[in-house]
């Protein structure tokens, strides 16, 4: 099966001085298929996911890389392709959606903003717009249309974003931390709304997260990033039940969980590098059990073995 | 010596809305020496209002807030400065608890010289003891907070509430800021420091994995009141109030991939606490709600002899 999205030695760089955020990523997403990207903060996460959309902030770069969507090369595209592009076939949700809606607008209006921007077959845009509020379960969808987004809870006006984003139907729906600002509770309500709005759309989906749980609950396959750069790729089910990166098993492991020891957790020692300090050698080296000399000298690359792919000279598993 | 908190309720006044929120109503809550009290619940539900009262940062409305006897948070405000130092507050972010123009290390000379606890000769020498009780090194003292990683920063606050030399450490969302990869080491640092200073805890978090792991008895509380109480593994392992089991069910675990139901999801919303519904605060959602349960506001009532619990229902 072809790939609906390609990222081939993606690098982001701070234009100014050239310091390296995002350090040679590459990853696919397959049609229907359904992304995490797991990584602390300052893992290059967010600005891989912006990467794709042209959205990084004034003042960072693309240095090197491609992405492909389809046929189209969204580093090479032009302003309009790509605004074509963003919101209709590709859309994003952010963390906070207080401010990634317009709070002096309508919440009818914002929606029919989108409509408006972009080309489209649909007659009754109204209708649709009160069918995608609905879809989400906003109680009334009329009232809903004509409020601001003030008078919504935190956990609604995640359900506005959500609705907002699938009006056009993407076949790409990007999420960054769209549930960490909410209850666990309310987590659990958006969380399944995407999953059911994912599995009848058949929508691809990259999902960008720390919160290593959301991922073992949502995603097909998982993407773990570390200190800019992609560590271990692997099906939901290879990445928690056999990870082959120490940092991946490390911070499973220091995570608490029911049945765990309550007395100690194991921790990781040390703090993740800045990427541009690690940009030769293992980033995860300092903090790594399994550290060698080689480690500090060399740079592992991403090799893969079927399904999955690791960035370590000594992958937890393997025979050695 | 033990805390106990008696009936407390603390109202605020909105004067904008002319309307009023009831952070707390009617908590009763005791903790012994040397335990720790895990509290759980959502954003509202009122666990940082407790926080604030606990370590006296502000008076409760109705009730009383007593430490081995004697009170907290009403007093005249000289009094309440040496009484303070009995107790502590660790809060959630180190990036804003910590003044940015002050090295840490006249951070932590600051409570010394407040409480007057050492003479001006002792002060740098136990600065430095205190550092090197969270892990700090010495010559770390001359920093300032932005010149640290996270985890260090909140190894300084901590260290910062351990110079005033507190029987007990309310710790509010000590670990939700900080990176994965280093929530670990910090809550054994929490769970060192409690064992070698005989340190009694309240743990406050949303997050209930973090709760299991350091608790002895946990209150799972719901807008202003507490639906259960009981040691860690009654509240866990066999909840019975239909919100401990909302909650315990709405945590993705990374251990148990896709374990999570979508199916059965916990409806509609935490209501407005200025606006609180008649009778049990959790009956518009509740899968049990009877009649009755939309008139009384059901009393905290025993499950077993350690475990309680506020619904009728599961009572019966």
């Amino acid at each position: 099966m072809s790939n609906l999205l390609e990222i081939k030695n993606l690098s982001v760089v701070i234009s100014e001085d050239k310091r390296v955020l995002v350090n040679d990523v590459s990853f696919e997403i397959k049609p229907g298929e359904a992304v995490g990207v797991v990584g602390e903060s300052g893992s290059g996460k967010t600005l891989s996911a912006l990467s794709i959309l042209g959205l990084l902030a004034r003042g960072l770069k693309i240095e090197t890389g491609e992405i492909r969507f389809k046929d189209a090369d969204l580093l090479k595209c032009s302003a309009e392709d790509l605004r074509n592009i963003r919101g209709k076939e590709i859309a994003m949700i952010y963390q906070d959606p207080m401010t990634a809606l317009n709070p002096v607008m309508k919440i009818g209006e914002q929606l029919q903003e989108v409509l408006d921007s972009h080309q489209h077959q649909i007659s009754d845009q109204k209708a649709h717009i009160l069918n995608g509020l609905a879809a989400v379960g906003i109680a009334d969808p009329n009232r809903a249309f004509d409020s601001y987004p003030h008078e919504f809870s935190g956990g609604m006006r995640q359900r506005v974003m959500i609705a907002m984003s699938l009006l056009l139907s993407p076949e790409l729906l990007i999420a960054d931390e769209p549930t960490t600002a909410l209850d666990v509770t309310i987590q659990r309500q958006i969380l399944a709304l995407v999953a059911k709005e994912r599995k009848r759309r058949k929508m691809s989906m990259l999902w960008i997260t720390h919160d290593l749980g959301v991922v073992a609950n949502l995603v097909d396959r998982v993407i773990v990033m570390y200190a800019g750069r992609v560590v271990e790729t692997g099906t939901v089910d290879e990445i928690f039940k056999a990870p082959k990166h120490p940092y991946t098993a490390g911070l499973l492991a220091s995570l608490p969980a029911a049945g765990r020891d309550r007395e100690r957790l194991e921790s990781i020692p040390g703090v993740p590098p800045k990427p541009w300090q690690v940009l030769n050698t293992c980033a995860f080296a300092p903090r790594c059990k399994e550290a060698r000399d080689i480690c500090s000298s060399h740079r592992p690359e991403l090799t893969s073995n079927n399904s999955s792919s690791v960035a370590c000279f000594f992958p937890l598993g393997a025979k050695q | 010596m033990s805390l106990s908190i008696n009936n407390v309720t603390k109202r605020y006044r909105i004067r904008a809305r002319k309307s009023v929120v009831n952070a707390l109503n009617g908590i009763t809550l005791s903790v012994e020496k040397g335990r720790t009290l895990g509290i759980v619940g959502e954003s509202g539900c009122g666990k940082s209002t407790l926080a604030r009262l606990i370590v006296g940062l502000e008076p409760p409305t109705e009730g009383s807030l007593l430490w081995s006897g004697s009170p907290l948070g009403q007093g005249v405000k000289n009094t309440i400065r040496s009484r303070h130092s009995k107790t502590q507050l660790v809060f959630q972010d180190p990036y804003s608890s910590l003044n940015p123009r002050q090295t840490i290390g006249a951070c932590i000379a600051e409570v010394l010289k407040t409480h007057k606890l050492r003479d001006d000769v002792e002060i740098n020498a136990r600065v430095i003891e205190l550092l090197g009780v969270v892990g700090i090194a010495a010559d770390m003292q001359t920093r300032f907070p932005h010149q640290l990683s996270g985890g260090q920063r909140q190894r300084v606050a901590i260290a910062r509430a351990l110079a005033a030399e507190p029987e007990l450490l309310v710790l509010d969302e000590p670990v939700s800021a900080l990176d994965v990869s280093v929530r670990a080491d910090v809550m054994n640092l929490l769970v060192d420091l409690k064992n070698k200073f005989n340190l009694t805890y309240i743990f406050i978090s949303h997050d209930l994995s973090m709760v299991r792991h350091i608790s002895d008895e946990i209150a799972v509380m719901y807008l202003g009141r507490i639906v259960e109480y009981g040691t860690w593994e009654e509240v866990l392992n066999n909840p019975k109030h239909p919100y401990t089991k909302a909650l315990i069910e709405s945590i993705p675990e990374h251990t148990n991939v896709r374990g999570i139901d979508f199916e059965n999801v916990l409806e509609g919303e935490v209501p407005d606490p200025a606006n609180l519904p008649q009778g049990c605060a959790f009956h518009l959602r509740c899968p049990l709600a009877a009649e009755s349960c939309k008139l009384k506001v059901p009393e905290l009532l025993n499950a077993s002899k350690s475990h309680l619990v506020a619904c009728p229902e599961v009572l019966k």
